[in-house]
């Protein structure tokens, strides 16, 4: 439970603190942002800031020379998937924490721009950053929210993912924060396709067909042959899994939305970690990489699992 | 490179043949036997046949089969059985049989032939599960000499009623392969101086290319693999080349992996594999 007086400018967390902040326009955006930040440098604490390009810049131009100092990542290049951005800020904290530095970050996953199945995903990343650092070492991550330009959705949405609310003026706790959202989240229902779908079965004898059948499907979407090999390899990863952890077997489906090809698998297993596929794996590890893998590949990827099965939907934009 | 690929028909021999001919009856064991050797004939090889089988396939033969007894009276034609090759090259093993062949191979070229061409029904050992891994070493060992262009060629029959198991753990050692649809899922060979992986590897053949690759000879400084052949790689197979690295390693010995896709590569930065393992990346990919 976050309490106010947790809250005061300048002190130094004791927790992981997880803090959506509400902005209108890029001066409220710097007035936000730039205290966070500097407050930051001056209590030595190492600042990496992910934002999309735009804010960005205008960040790294009103830092000045206190710039030099920040380390920026451009968001839409590392949270191109959100399912990926976990883990960036793992290999981050673990590595500046080894070295005797606190780390406070800046990230923007749900920017201005993003499709609602993108969305969807921040979202769950967001919940799922709560668990994935509250029992770790102590850091600040700010997560500015235009509200200016997001659906309403969205930035209601942030509310109920991060326990402390804030704008340029103040910073409380979210009395909407859901500490235990996520289960519901990881086991919502994806929407339906509104199109026709192509679907097979497929068993442990099945793994090189559905993976041809999957290649054959990209390539008649006019995906690049890159983006085929890619879903390939996904293909023969979530098959695999299906097999091996999944039930035994399991069901592909493909079908065209807008600007994107679906590829879904699903099976009666039940993921009980969803935190599944966001770290990197150990290096002596023997497996537990294939959706990680299909995480850092693919351009958007939906793991959605509850005691009824899994499915997991992998979207490539054309 | 080397003639490689997977065979619907009987390939014209060359100088460096290794070829595993899954067959499903006398009818078709036959018709190869004779293909293999004719090829041989023609070269001005001696043959060498080996187990029961290939040497009753002979009898009753067309020409230039006809006359086997003068085939073997002028040294052009040897015979021996499964028991006799056992009692000529000592225990079963990769090292007693490579020294019994490359004597054979240097005794058949001392007597004016262009080499040694073998033919041998294995499918008894194949069918042992104690005895398949040694001669799946055997095999890929066999082939790294054939390889150097020693003069030995050889043709590795198997029967087509072995599992689909035993048959792929013996048909992946081997470029060129008659088998049964999608046995083998990938092939290991040598080429020059350097392994070469062709086929598919995913999860489920990762440990027989595990297997394979753990027993693979190293001659100098380290290995070389070349991926230009391999269609599809997957996360555990891509593990696998790594852990092989890594045991090189220790070994001090280096790998050099040549023409690896740009998915392969970058599969490997994103596992972190280059942290596991040093491996010189060479050839093709950007």
């Amino acid at each position: 439970m976050t309490v106010l007086h947790e809250l005061a400018p300048g002190r130094i967390p004791v927790r992981f603190e997880h803090e959506a902040l509400f902005y209108r326009g890029e001066d409220d955006f710097l007035a936000g942002l730039l205290p966070f930040v500097r407050e930051g440098l001056e209590l030595d604490d190492v600042v990496v800031v992910a934002e999309p390009r735009p804010r960005l810049e205008l960040l790294r131009d009103a830092l000045g020379d206190d710039a030099g100092a920040v380390q920026f990542l451009d968001m839409a290049e590392i949270g191109v998937n959100p399912a990926r951005i976990i883990g960036v800020w793992a290999t981050t904290l673990d590595e500046h924490t080894r070295a005797g530095r606190r780390l406070r970050g800046v990230g923007e996953p749900a920017f201005s721009g993003r499709r609602p199945a993108e969305f969807a995903e921040c979202e769950l990343h967001e919940l799922l950053l709560n668990r994935a650092f509250d029992d770790g070492p102590a850091w600040r991550l700010l997560c500015p929210y235009d509200e200016d330009r997001l659906p309403r959705a969205v930035t209601r949405g942030a509310l109920h993912t991060h326990p402390i609310r804030s704008t340029s003026a103040d910073r409380v706790p979210s009395s909407h924060y859901a500490a235990d959202g996520v289960a519901d989240a990881f086991a919502a229902t994806l929407p339906r396709p509104t199109d026709a779908v192509l679907s097979g079965v497929f068993g442990p004898d099945d793994i090189p067909a559905t993976r041809r059948t999957v290649a054959q499907y990209a390539r008649r979407c006019g995906l690049s042959e890159e983006q085929v090999e890619v879903l390939e390899l996904a293909a023969s990863e979530l098959a695999t899994n299906s097999i091996r952890h999944g039930g035994g077997s399991g069901t592909v489906a493909m079908w065209l939305e807008a600007g994107a090809a679906v590829v879904e698998f699903s099976d009666s297993g039940h993921v009980t970690d969803p935190l599944t596929g966001r770290f990197r794996p150990p290096l002596d590890s023997v497996g537990g990489r294939g959706v990680y893998l299909v995480n850092q590949l693919c351009d958007l990827v939906q793991l959605r699992s509850s005691a009824r099965g899994t499915s997991i939907r992998v979207i490539t934009w054309r | 490179m080397r003639a490689h690929g997977v065979l619907s028909g009987f390939p014209a021999a060359g100088t460096s043949d290794h070829v595993c001919w899954v067959y499903d009856d006398d009818a078709a064991f036959g018709a190869a036997v004779r293909e293999f050797l004719i090829g041989g004939l023609e070269r001005g090889e001696r043959l060498l046949c080996v187990g029961e089988r290939v040497i009753d396939s002979l009898r009753g033969q067309l020409p230039p089969f006809g006359d086997i007894d003068a085939l073997i009276a002028d040294g052009t034609l040897e015979t021996l059985t499964l028991a006799q090759a056992y009692e000529a090259a000592g225990p079963f093993g990769p090292a007693n049989l490579l020294g019994y062949y490359d004597s054979a191979t240097r005794r058949a070229l001392d007597a004016g032939f262009r080499g040694l061409r073998v033919i041998a029904e294995v499918t008894a050992l194949a069918a042992d599960p104690s005895v398949r891994p040694e001669l799946v070493r055997w095999e890929h060992v066999a082939d790294d000499y054939i390889a150097q262009g020693t003069g030995f060629t050889a043709m590795c029959a198997y029967s087509g009623e072995l599992t689909r198991e035993a048959l792929a753990d013996v048909a992946a050692v081997h470029p060129l392969v008659h088998g049964p649809d999608g046995v083998p899922s990938f092939r290991v060979f040598f080429d020059d101086d350097r392994l070469v992986l062709a086929g598919s590897v995913d999860t489920f053949g990762a440990d027989r290319l595990a297997r394979v690759l753990a027993t693979s000879p190293v001659a100098g400084d380290g290995a070389v693999l070349d991926l230009s052949l391999a269609e599809f790689v997957d996360v555990t197979a891509c593990r696998v080349l790594a852990q092989w690295a890594r045991d090189l390693q220790d070994r001090d010995l280096d790998v050099e992996v040549r023409n690896a896709s740009p998915l392969l590569r970058r599969m490997w930065r994103i596992l972190a594999l280059d942290e596991f393992v040093p491996v010189q990346f060479a050839g093709a990919a950007a």
